[in-house]
């Protein structure tokens, strides 16, 4: 898919008059800058604090992906055990979905208890609501493959190596990556929640002082870091995804070649 | 000179709640070495069942089927199958598709890079060698599909509605071009079809089928010359074996089989 002039300048205009909209009501209705400040107070707030920013983002950001490595590497091989072991789909599974079932979140304070004040319960938080998605969707991936595809392995005498590495693996990828997509941004959202519990630095940590001092266009520039952030990962995610497996249904239609 | 394959007495009942399904009821017939065989029957006879019964994939219930002199107790080697989608591996290309049974079979694909490529030219696809399978249409993915079964030279060839979803043109298309390659590798082919005209075009014997429980209602040779083609299909004697494998169909449905064993 060609983008044109316009489908650039079309989002971006519309977000200038958003924030020229915003600027022009807020100054107009005498909105309290608590409330709802100005764009100009959050421009303001960003370049002022922009090294502290800096450096909880990467507090937020270490959590989060360290979080997520961790649900995808045991996601992976979880996933694995669990399609190709009857012992285990029958003990360990249940068990997974017992723990999907409960508000992660609700762990964040326990977590605090088992592992401590630091880095560590963060990652654990953030693993514990990505962890989920990925299980899941490998699991389907790895089973939803053509039966004939097992009867031709198996006419030909393939090993059951041969059927996991040949169909099943790559059949999974496009499921383990829409399985990842949701991950991370869940990641993010367990590493911030993590945060508002105990911590002494990261985004999450950064929004409660600024809410503490009534300093909403701090808190805004902060959820808009957020959102930067969830998105740059995104995109990472998309990347690669072309990169790896340009045949899956999902980069055919994105980029409209068939 | 013995069939190369028996089917003897082949019963197969599935497992469903308290009663089970019966999807064959003593099947039997034989199969010549180097013959083309179809199977015709309305859907849900179990002729896909009886020929993953031939190819080993799954059990009889009872009877037993022999290829060879040989007991068929598991899935056989030497057979290419062809199913009724393609099923191509999209993150493959063409050729590596075509090569699939070779590395299950756990043979070098270099050894065979001349094979796949002549088997493509057979089919008119030698263009398409490192080509993405999901840029080819339906026809051109089941010709693929053939060379993948035609890769390690089998013995035998099953085939499970391979044209089935195809539309009525290409089918055509792809039913003289496998009379061609049948012709010059001289296997032997089971064909499963609910076309009676692509059956009758086909097959030296069409084997027909009844209704689920499915049953041989006849195994009727079909003695058109070859080879076949398709202005052979508007012939009187083309016609006559449509007409009576037609009756044949429609008497079963008619008059189910009255069970001797109450």
């Amino acid at each position: 898919m060609k983008l044109s002039l316009k489908d650039i300048a079309e989002p971006v205009l519309f977000f200038l008059a958003l924030l020229v909209v915003w600027e022009v009501l807020v100054k107009f209705a005498r909105v309290p800058s608590f409330i709802l400040p100005p764009p100009k107070d959050l421009y303001h707030a960003f370049t002022a604090k922009f090294f502290i920013l800096g450096h909880h983002s990467l507090i937020t950001f270490a959590e989060a992906v360290g979080g997520f490595a961790l649900s995808l590497v045991l996601g992976v091989a979880f996933a694995i055990a669990v399609v190709y072991s009857r012992h285990l789909h029958n003990t360990i599974y249940p068990l997974i979905v017992i723990l999907y079932a409960m508000p992660k979140s609700a762990f964040a304070p326990l977590m605090v208890i088992w592992i401590g004040y630091g880095l560590f319960s963060k990652i654990a938080i953030a693993f514990l609501v990505a962890f989920f998605p990925i299980v899941v969707n490998t699991v389907v991936g790895l089973k939803e493959v053509e039966p004939e595809l097992i009867d031709l392995a198996r006419i030909n005498r393939g090993s059951a190596w041969g059927v996991f590495k040949k169909i099943r693996l790559p059949n999974a990828l496009p499921y383990l990556f829409a399985g990842v997509k949701v991950a991370l941004v869940l990641s993010v959202t367990g590493a911030i929640v993590a945060e508002f519990v105990a911590a002494n630095e990261g985004l999450g940590y950064l929004v409660l002082q600024a809410n503490y001092s009534l300093d909403t266009a701090f808190a805004l520039v902060i959820l808009l870091i957020l959102a930067l952030l969830s998105l740059l990962l995104f995109a990472v995610v998309e990347m690669l995804q072309r990169k790896w497996i340009p045949w899956s249904a999902e980069v055919r239609q994105i980029e409209g070649s068939f | 000179m013995a069939p190369l394959i028996a089917v003897e007495e082949v019963d197969k009942t599935f497992e469903s709640g308290a009663h089970g399904v019966r999807a064959l009821d003593r099947v039997s017939f034989d199969i010549e070495e180097g013959s083309f065989v179809s199977l015709v029957g309305p859907s849900g006879c179990g002729k896909s069942t009886l020929l993953k019964i031939i190819s080993g994939l799954i059990p009889a219930s009872r009877g037993a089927v022999r290829v060879g002199g040989r007991l068929v107790d598991g899935p056989l080697a030497n057979v290419g199958m062809v199913f009724q989608a393609p099923v191509l591996l999209k993150w493959r290309t063409v050729a590596e598709n075509v090569m699939l049974p070779v590395e299950f079979a756990g043979r070098n694909p270099r050894d065979y890079e001349d094979k796949a490529r002549s088997l493509l030219a057979l089919v008119g696809l030698e263009d398409f060698y490192d080509e993405a399978p999901y840029r080819l249409s339906g026809g051109m993915q089941q010709r693929v599909s053939l060379c993948r079964a035609l890769v390690t030279d089998p013995g035998i060839l099953l085939m499970d509605e391979p044209f089935g979803a195809l539309d009525a043109m290409t089918r055509e298309e792809l039913d003289l071009e496998l009379l061609r390659i049948w012709g010059e590798k001289k296997m032997t082919v089971v064909f499963v079809t609910h076309n009676i005209q692509e059956a009758v075009l086909l097959s030296d014997t069409v084997v027909v089928m009844s209704a689920r429980p499915g049953r041989v209602l006849e195994r009727l040779p079909i003695a058109l010359e070859r080879p076949r083609t398709i202005e052979m299909t508007s012939g009187a004697e083309f016609g006559r074996y449509g007409l009576v494998i037609r009756a044949m169909l429609g008497r079963s449905a008619a008059n189910p089989p009255v069970k001797l064993s109450a």
